[in-house]
C-alpha cells in the first residue's frame, strides 16, 4: 500500500503538477457536479508476475488499481454514505467490479482484469460495499477507450490521393 | 571484428547481395547506401462498389483478419524492393522432405557438424520449400552436460548467407555468430567451426543472425538443454517435451514472400496465420493421469507474443532463459516474447484431453474494440492408467532455489543505484504510404502495452525496413542503435534503463535481448520484482520503463537488440563492448 498523503498537500500538488503525460496506464478523473472540486486520477500498474506482462490465462491484462485522490468531501455531505469506492465497470455498464474502498490521498485497489473500462468512483454507506447504489463523485475511462472506429476514415471509404 | 555504422545496411542487404541474385536482377553489395526509390508502388486500384468496397472486387495480396478488409487507400500497391522465397529455380520435387528433430547428445568435447539446408514441408496439406538444420525443423535438440565445450562445423547450403548464433550461451564472443560483428556471414557453400561453451544449465536456442526475418522465419532454429549436474536441479516430472512456437504466413497455397532487399512487415513484424508447435500445426502428447510433465518453452516466431496455456492443467514455472527462479510459481498461463525460454510443470490429474492454447485479446482496429482471439495449437490427451511414479506431491509444492537467491544476493546492491545507461525504444517512418499514415496519426491515440496480433497487416506488409527505421536511443548522448559506443569493463554490473516510447510513431514492445551476458529485471515501471531470473531477453511493454543490471562478466563486443526480426532488420541494434578487466587482450 501507498503512503497516505495529507489531502490538504496532494490537493495543493494536483493543482501546481503538470498533468501527468498521458500513458498506457494513466486515467485522468474527471468531477461530477455531486463533488465538482474533486480531483484524482488513476494508474494501472501490472500485477505481479514472472513474465514480462501479467495476464489471465484468456488473455486480459492483470492490473493493480492506484488511485490518486483529492478534495474528495466527506462521503456524509452526499447523504447517508460513509465511504467511497471505486468500481471497474464495462464498456456496456452491464458488469460493475468492487475495486476497494479510496480516501483522499493514494489508495490501491484492484486487481482489474480488464483491457476496456470505466472507473468510478461511488458514495457508498460502507466501504465494503458489494453493489454500487451512491452518486458517482469520480469517473474516467481505461486508456483503451482511445481506440476509435475506423470504419468511416476517408482512408476507408475514399481511398487517398497522392 | 567488424564495427561501423553501416552494419544495418549490411544485414538488409544480404539477400539482394548473394542469395537471391539468380532469382532477381537487382543486386547491391553490402554496405552501399540503400536504394532512395522507397515509394510503394502503385498499380490502378479496382473498383469498388460500396461505400468503401466489395472484399471480393479486390486483389488481397496478404490475409486479413476474419471481418476485416484490406484499406482501398492501400489497394494495388506493393512493397517496394523486390520479394524473395527460397529454393528459386529449385524442382520442389528434388527438395528433401523434412524430418522431426532429433535428439543429439554430446559430450564435452564432441563435434556436430550442422547443415542449413533446403527442406520441404507439408503444413496443412500445403507443400512449401523451406530451410531446416540438417533437414530437419525444429533443427536437431542438442544436449550436453553443464560446462561441456562441443565443436559445432556449420555448413551453408542454403541460398543466403548464414551464421548460427547460439542464443542466451555466455560463450566466447569469437563463436557468438553475430554477423557483423563478431563475423563475416558464411557464404553458400561456406562453412564456419565454431566452440560453444556452456557455463549455465537450461534451455537455449540456435539461429542465424543473418536475416532473421526469413531464415529464422522458414525453420531455421533448434534447442539446446544445458544439463546441471545436480538431478534434483528442477522438482521431478514423469517426462519432459521441447516446444518450439512459431508462426507462418500465408495465403491460399503460397508462402507470402519475403523482401529482397530488406524486411517487409517492418511496423510489427511477419505475424503468421498458421500457428506451428514444432514445425506443425496439430502437436499431439499422450500422458497419464496424472502425469508431470516439464515443457521447455522457446518462442521462435519473428514476432508473436504468445500466451500459452494448457487446458485448465494447473502449471508452474520454474525457470526462464538463464537460470531458475528464486521461486517456483504458480502461473495460469506462460507469456512468451520472442526469444524468450520459459521452463514449466503442468500435471494433468484427470482422464480427458487438454488443449494447448495460445489465449489473447486482439484489436479490432476497425470497431475499435479488445476481441478474444484463441488458437488451439495441439492437444494432451490423458488416459486412465495412473502415472508412475506419482509426482503429485512434489509438484504442489513450490520450490525455493536457495542457490539462485544466494547468487543474485550479489547484485542487490546494485539494485537501487542510478542507471548507468537508458536508451528510449522509438522510431521514424519515411515514405510510408500516406493512407498508412493517415491511420496510424489516428490509432496510435491508443496504444496497448503488448500487441499480441497484428490487426492491420496490410499495411504492415507494406511498410519495409527502408521505410522505417527502429531506434535504440542513447539518452545520454542521442546516439542511436550502431552509433552507440559503449564501453564497460569486464566485472562491472550495469543497470540499463529502458524506457518503450510511447509517442512514436507506432508503439510497440520489443523483447530486448543482449548476447552473452545475463541480467535482471529489477524493476518495471518503479516497481520492484520480487521473484528474480537470469535472463537474456526482456519484454518491454509500450509505455513501460524496466531497470535491467547486466552482468557484465564475459568480454568482447556483444549485440543488443530487439528480437523483432523484422525490427532488428530495420536497425533497432546496438553493441555493448565489455572490455576485459585490466586491459588485456579479449
Amino acid at each position: 500500500m501507498m503512503p497516505r498523503l495529507g489531502s490538504a498537500a496532494l490537493a495543493l500538488a494536483l493543482l501546481v503538477a503538470p498533468a501527468p503525460a498521458a500513458g498506457p496506464f494513466d486515467i485522468p478523473l474527471f468531477a461530477t457536479p455531486k463533488a465538482p472540486a474533486a480531483k484524482g486520477s488513476a494508474r494501472l500498474v501490472f500485477a505481479e508476475s514472472p513474465f514480462g506482462v501479467a495476464v489471465t490465462a484468456d488473455g486480459h491484462m492483470r492490473y493493480d488499481v492506484q488511485i490518486t485522490a483529492a478534495n474528495l468531501p466527506a462521503p456524509s455531505s452526499l447523504g447517508a454514505y460513509r465511504a467511497y469506492v471505486a468500481w471497474a465497470v464495462s464498456s456496456d455498464l452491464a458488469h460493475w467490479q468492487r475495486l476497494g474502498a479510496v480516501t483522499n490521498g493514494v489508495s490501491t485497489v484492484g486487481h482489474i482484469e480488464r483491457d476496456k473500462f470505466l472507473l468510478v468512483i461511488t458514495a457508498e454507506s460502507d466501504s465494503a460495499a458489494a453493489a454500487h447504489v451512491g452518486p458517482s463523485v469520480l469517473h474516467g475511462n481505461s486508456p483503451s477507450s482511445w481506440l476509435q472506429t475506423f470504419l468511416a476514415h476517408s482512408a476507408f471509404f475514399h481511398g487517398v490521393t497522392d | 571484428m567488424i564495427r561501423g555504422p553501416w552494419l544495418a545496411a549490411l544485414l538488409v542487404a544480404t539477400v539482394a547481395a548473394t542469395g537471391s541474385a539468380q532469382q532477381h536482377d537487382t543486386t547491391m553489395p553490402p554496405g552501399m547506401p540503400m536504394r532512395s526509390d522507397t515509394t510503394p508502388k502503385r498499380t490502378p486500384p479496382k473498383p469498388m462498389d460500396m461505400p468503401g468496397m466489395s472484399a471480393g472486387a479486390m486483389t488481397m495480396p496478404i490475409p486479413m483478419p476474419k471481418g476485416m478488409v484490406m484499406m482501398p487507400g492501400l489497394v494495388g500497391l506493393a512493397p517496394p524492393g523486390g520479394t524473395f522465397l527460397p529454393g528459386a529455380g529449385v524442382d520442389p520435387a528434388t527438395v528433401p522432405s523434412v524430418r522431426p528433430s532429433s535428439v543429439v547428445r554430446l559430450k564435452d568435447g564432441d563435434t556436430l557438424d550442422l547443415s542449413a539446408t533446403l527442406v520441404r514441408r507439408t503444413i496443412a496439406g500445403r507443400p512449401y520449400v523451406m530451410y531446416g538444420f540438417n533437414g530437419e525443423v525444429p533443427g536437431p535438440l542438442i544436449r550436453v552436460p553443464q560446462n561441456a565445450t562441443i565443436t559445432v562445423r556449420f555448413h551453408n547450403r542454403i541460398d543466403l548467407p548464414s551464421a548460427v548464433h547460439w542464443h542466451g550461451v555466455r560463450l566466447d564472443n569469437r563463436y557468438d555468430g553475430a554477423v557483423g560483428v563478431t563475423q563475416q556471414p558464411v557464404a553458400p557453400g561456406d562453412s564456419f567451426v565454431y566452440h560453444v561453451h556452456f557455463p549455465d544449465a537450461g534451455i537455449y536456442w540456435y539461429h542465424p543472425h543473418v536475416r532473421e526475418d526469413i531464415e529464422q522465419a522458414l525453420g531455421l532454429f533448434g534447442n539446446m538443454i544445458v544439463d546441471s549436474p545436480d538431478s534434483a536441479y528442477y522438482s521431478p516430472a514423469n517426462r519432459e517435451q521441447v516446444l518450439v512456437f512459431d508462426d507462418l504466413l500465408v495465403n491460399a497455397d503460397t508462402l507470402i514472400p519475403y523482401g529482397k532487399k530488406g524486411p517487409d512487415f517492418a511496423l510489427m513484424g511477419r505475424v503468421g496465420n498458421v500457428l506451428l508447435v514444432n514445425g506443425e500445426p496439430h502437436y499431439a502428447l499422450s500422458a497419464h493421469q496424472g502425469e508431470v510433465v516439464r515443457f521447455y518453452l522457446t518462442n521462435a516466431a519473428s514476432s508473436r507474443t504468445y500466451n500459452i496455456s494448457f487446458g485448465g492443467a494447473p502449471m508452474k514455472v520454474l525457470a526462464s532463459d538463464v537460470s531458475r527462479f528464486e521461486h517456483e510459481e504458480r502461473v495460469p498461463s506462460v507469456v512468451l516474447a520472442p526469444a524468450e525460454r520459459y521452463i514449466v510443470e503442468a500435471r494433468f490429474d484427470k482422464p480427458g484431453r487438454y488443449a494447448i492454447v495460445n489465449a489473447v485479446q486482439a484489436i479490432n482496429h476497425f470497431r475499435g474494440e479488445f476481441d478474444a482471439e484463441v488458437d488451439t495449437l495441439g492437444m494432451v490427451t490423458v488416459d486412465s492408467s495412473p502415472a508412475a511414479p506419482d509426482y503429485a506431491g512434489p509438484f504442489d509444492a513450490l520450490r525455493d532455489n536457495a542457490a539462485v537467491t544466494r547468487d543474485i544476493d550479489r547484485y542487490r546492491p546494485y539494485f537501487d543505484k542510478p542507471p548507468d545507461k537508458r536508451l528510449t525504444l522509438t522510431m521514424r517512418g519515411n515514405g510510408l504510404p500516406i493512407a498508412t499514415v493517415q491511420f496510424m496519426n489516428v490509432d496510435t491515440a491508443y496504444y496497448a502495452p503488448v500487441e499480441w496480433v497484428d490487426g492491420m497487416p496490410d499495411m504492415n506488409w507494406l511498410s519495409t525496413s527502408d521505410q522505417v527505421k527502429w531506434i535504440l536511443r542513447d539518452d545520454a548522448t542521442g546516439k542511436e542503435d550502431m552509433d552507440i559506443d559503449w564501453h564497460v569493463t569486464q566485472g562491472s554490473v550495469v543497470k540499463l534503463e529502458l524506457y518503450n516510447d510511447p509517442k512514436s510513431f507506432h508503439p510497440m514492445q520489443h523483447p530486448i535481448h543482449l548476447h552473452g551476458q545475463r541480467m535482471l529485471v529489477v524493476s518495471r515501471n518503479g516497481v520492484r520484482t520480487t521473484n528474480l531470473v537470469w535472463k537474456d531477453t526482456i519484454l518491454v511493454p509500450v509505455g513501460s520503463t524496466v531497470d535491467v543490471l547486466i552482468d557484465a562478466s564475459n568480454p568482447g563486443d556483444w549485440m543488443l537488440h530487439c528480437h523483432i526480426a523484422e525490427h532488428l532488420g530495420s536497425g533497432m541494434m546496438t553493441v555493448l563492448h565489455v572490455d576485459p578487466a585490466g586491459g588485456g587482450a579479449r
